[in-house]
């Protein structure tokens, strides 16, 4: 590694036009040539706007008021231009779907050259050779619609790795990928870097996903300002994440949780390296002495799915697929992009209605039911919430279910009220939606679709892309409205933690099929079903076999004891 | 997805569609001016033929196609309908023939010269209808762009047409993803149970998102695009441009032919004005 900074922050300080405050403050960092950076911290910390200060986006794209200095490669970026930065900086969105501008696979890795005017003749070895470094040689002709999230940003990657290319930068590469996939693209940064020998930043706030690979250094920022500028070992010793909502890797959790003080020497950062010695009987015996027995109840079942396929066109998206969802139950959809998990959700809502089987709610064959009338037993809560809203007060907006579907005036009231209410946005009810954070948009969809009253919740990836902070806030609500109102929850979801933590049983779908329907400690120590399902172990599963225990028992005392914990913390 | 309706996002693999982009939007340029500037049946005639025989060499899927040959014949046969009841005797300009075929009312009269006229302008219009539908399903929107930019216009104007494509298929599907929620909480989209009027409101209740999402799309997209030196220099070569083939050589001297053509003709009718060829054939008689 050589001495001389490829990047360097002196002093300096960033301020939006559009903001009164800046948005970096007084940042000094020196980033070596060759070495690869993850930079974390939670939403609106600021990382964002630091990667664009990299890559050239500011200033020259979003005006504002810089004082202090950015050099990159020797070159202060003020007196530079976005074009010759980015010939320095190779950048990949967080949104692979945004970046993916061009109408084939080759075409958008062809992008920056075209935009260079280089003749076709030159432009075609280069396209081929960047695509076979990420692998996607064979598919040069492809359009992008039918690409999976992971390989639009493999092309996204390839796009970027031009020869002059000295600095890529990764923003949020996870977000929008399956855990497989996450995997498979944290390990394709770490060959790259290895193999081209150039600066690798990461901006993420998953740790332990991106620790699967080393890293050299972790940068935190907490508004706006470094807060820790270490090597992973030392992160992971102090307390400094956990105070700053980053969530700490599981393994490291299950440790702590034992009492074990894992120390730098240990080797914290990868759960298969880490030392264990020291700690194995304890861990052994805090998590054999876990009290795991519940008390047996008996539940109802509101929602039987029996014996359905379901074709679109050709496809067969779902292959003879049955299960049952009790009252007051939590259970996590789990499975690959395209397992058939969004098809399953659109047949319970009755937007599709199943080419063979039956659906049965409450004992009543639901054909019965218009889309209408499912809609006021089965609320659907998509993905993104500016997606669902179409209001511009919050009491409109939970009203509009019920003022569509004819409700009077009094029961509208009434029902709004008690959604506002659960979901804690009743002193709320006359602001603006345009101006409440993430969290509370998510909110007002859920409160607009509690007030239709519904016996089931279907939750649509809940917490994508939001820092640990959001997730616990939307988490833990969620979990609240279970636990006091009973109501029943689905979550669509590729986010194990979240099974984790949050759910009791998960449902596994692959290729149209459901491959598992159990509780989540016995899915997570199933390989077969989590290599089916595109899931990655998590790292309970690879410190139980560390320890040479049972990694079902061990994730459910896990489980157990994290719930306790969490739950005499409110 | 591969395609979406008649649009290719690929290249194909039959004649035409192998041509490069340059040559494909310069030959249609070419030959819309060619359709337009003359009802003289000898030189639109061919053109028709041609046109069909390229249609058909592109073998496209007639599933797809049909409604929308169906759709343009019948506003057309609708054009000239309404053209007639305009004026029963536009023709007359043209043929100089008033031979009363049918007489309805004293004003309403199919005349001969009018009926082929009207004929004679009906396979015109079918002409550049076939002409444009052959250029559309054999172009790719990024040969489109690289075609424009040959053409003189600035690139800016090819990467519109060609971001456009790009996004529809993923705005399409948040559409339909909007749709789909506002369904589950009680929108009615169903056709025969609202009025037009009622549907029409509830499309805009699903529009804000949609826009609103779209937006958060821009920026990003633009960015992207920034990033990767969008708008560096005055020009910018194309990836899915093919260099001139053989054919593509044999089209430049047949596009310039007929560019040549045109301009002679147009010009010379300019200086003395001529009537339209139409194979009157009852005068030869």
């Amino acid at each position: 590694m050589s001495k001389s900074p490829i990047i360097e922050f002196k002093d300096f300080t960033f301020r939006y036009s559009s903001q009164l405050e800046p948005t970096l403050k007084n940042i000094n960092l020196k980033i070596y040539e060759g070495e690869k950076v993850l930079i974390l911290g939670p939403s609106g910390c600021g990382k964002s706007t630091l990667a664009n200060c990299i890559n050239g986006l500011i200033p020259f794209s979003y005006p504002g008021e810089i004082q202090g200095s950015c050099k990159i490669a020797g070159n202060e970026t003020s007196h530079s231009s976005i074009f010759s930065l980015s010939s320095v900086v190779g950048t990949v969105l967080q949104d692979s779907d945004a970046q993916f501008v061009g109408l084939s696979v080759g075409g958008d890795i062809a992008y920056a050259l075209e935009n260079d005017n280089m003749p076709r003749e030159e432009m075609l070895p280069r396209v081929l050779k960047s695509a076979t470094l990420v692998g996607m040689q064979e598919f040069l002709e492809h359009v992008p619609y039918n690409l999976s999230g992971g390989q639009k940003q493999r092309v996204s990657l390839a796009g970027i790795m031009h020869e002059h290319v000295k600095i890529l930068l990764f923003d949020e590469p996870l977000a929008a990928l399956d855990p497989q996939m996450g995997n498979q693209a944290i390990d394709l940064i770490d060959k790259i870097q290895k193999n081209n020998n150039c600066t690798v930043i990461i901006i993420e706030h998953r740790l332990e996903d991106v620790l699967y690979r080393p890293v050299d250094r972790i940068i935190l920022l907490e508004d706006g300002q470094i807060v820790a500028d270490m090597s992973p070992n030392q992160l992971l010793c102090s307390n400094i994440i956990v105070e700053k909502g980053i969530r700490e890797p599981l393994y490291l959790q299950a440790l702590k949780m034992a009492g074990c003080n894992v120390t730098i020497d240990d080797n914290p950062c990868n759960v298969f390296e880490i030392n264990l010695d020291k700690y194995k009987d304890q861990l052994i015996s805090y998590y054999s002495n876990v009290d795991t027995n519940k008390p047996l109840e008996e539940k109802k079942v509101v929602l039987k799915v029996k014996n359905v396929d379901y074709s679109y066109d050709d496809n067969k998206a779902l292959d003879n697929v049955s299960f049952s969802i009790n009252k007051g139950d939590k259970i996590a959809v789990i499975g690959k992009n395209g397992a058939g998990k969004s098809t399953m959700a659109k047949i319970i809502c009755g937007i599709l209605r199943p080419d063979k089987g039956e659906v049965y709610l409450e004992n009543v064959n639901y054909l019965n039911y218009s889309i209408k009338e499912l809609g006021q037993k089965i609320g659907y809560v998509m993905q993104n919430p500016n997606q669902m809203l179409v209001k511009d007060i919050i009491k409109d907006e939970v009203s509009l279910g019920l003022v569509l579907n004819n409700k009077s005036e009094d029961e509208i009231e009434k029902n709004i009220k008690e959604a506002l209410t659960k979901c804690d946005l009743w002193s709320m009810r006359n602001w603006p939606v345009s101006v409440v954070s993430y969290g509370q948009k998510k909110r007002v969809t859920i409160a607009s679709i509690l007030a239709m009253n519904p016996e089931i919740i279907i939750l649509d990836e809940p917490t994508a892309g939001q820092d640990y902070r959001v997730y616990t806030e939307i988490m833990s609500f969620l979990e609240k409205l279970n636990k006091d109102f009973g109501i029943t929850i689905l979550f669509i979801t590729h986010d194990m933690h979240l099974a984790i933590e949050y759910t009791d049983r998960a449902i596994v779908f692959s290729d149209g099929k459901c491959i598992g329907d159990d509780s989540v400690f016995k899915i997570l120590s199933d390989n077969d079903i989590i290599e089916r399902a595109n899931l990655k172990q998590t790292s309970l599963y690879s410190l139980a076999t560390r320890l040479k225990i049972n990694p079902e028992s061990f994730i459910e005392s896990f489980i157990v004891s994290e719930r306790r914990k969490r739950h005499e913390k409110f | 997805m591969k395609n979406f309706n008649i649009i290719n996002l690929t290249k194909g693999k039959t004649f035409i569609h192998q041509l490069s982009g340059t040559t494909k939007v310069r030959l249609f340029a070419a030959l819309m001016v060619y359709v337009m500037m003359s009802f003289d049946l000898p030189i639109i005639l061919p053109l028709f033929i041609f046109s069909i025989i390229g249609l058909i060499s592109l073998k496209p899927s007639w599933k797809t196609i049909r409604p929308i040959i169906f759709f343009v014949v019948f506003l057309n046969v609708l054009n000239i309908i309404l053209y007639w009841l305009a004026d029963p005797h536009c023709g007359f300009e043209y043929t100089a023939d008033k031979t009363v075929l049918f007489a309805y009312t004293n004003y309403l009269v199919v005349t001969r010269g009018t009926l082929w006229f009207l004929l004679v302008r009906l396979l015109k219009m079918l002409t550049a209808f076939s002409t444009s539908l052959v250029f559309i399903m054999s172009i790719t929107p990024s040969e489109l762009a690289a075609g424009l930019t040959s053409l003189g216009f600035t690139y800016k104007l090819g990467s519109i047409v060609e971001i456009a494509f790009r996004y529809i298929p993923d705005i399409s599907r948040d559409y339909e993803n909007i749709a789909i929620s506002m369904q589950c909480r009680g929108l009615e989209l169903d056709a025969k149970k609202t009025k037009a009027i009622e549907r029409l409101k509830q499309m805009v209740i699903i529009l804000i998102p949609l826009i609103i999402t779209s937006f958060d799309r821009v920026g990003n997209i633009s960015n992207a695009m920034d990033l990767r030196g969008f708008g560096k220099g005055k020009k910018r070569s194309y990836y899915s441009e093919y260099p001139e083939r053989r054919n593509d050589k044999i089209f430049k001297l047949i596009y310039c032919l007929i560019a040549l053509f045109c301009a002679y003709y147009i010009i010379s009718g300019l200086i003395t004005p001529r009537v339209p060829k139409m194979w009157i054939y009852w005068r030869c008689l």
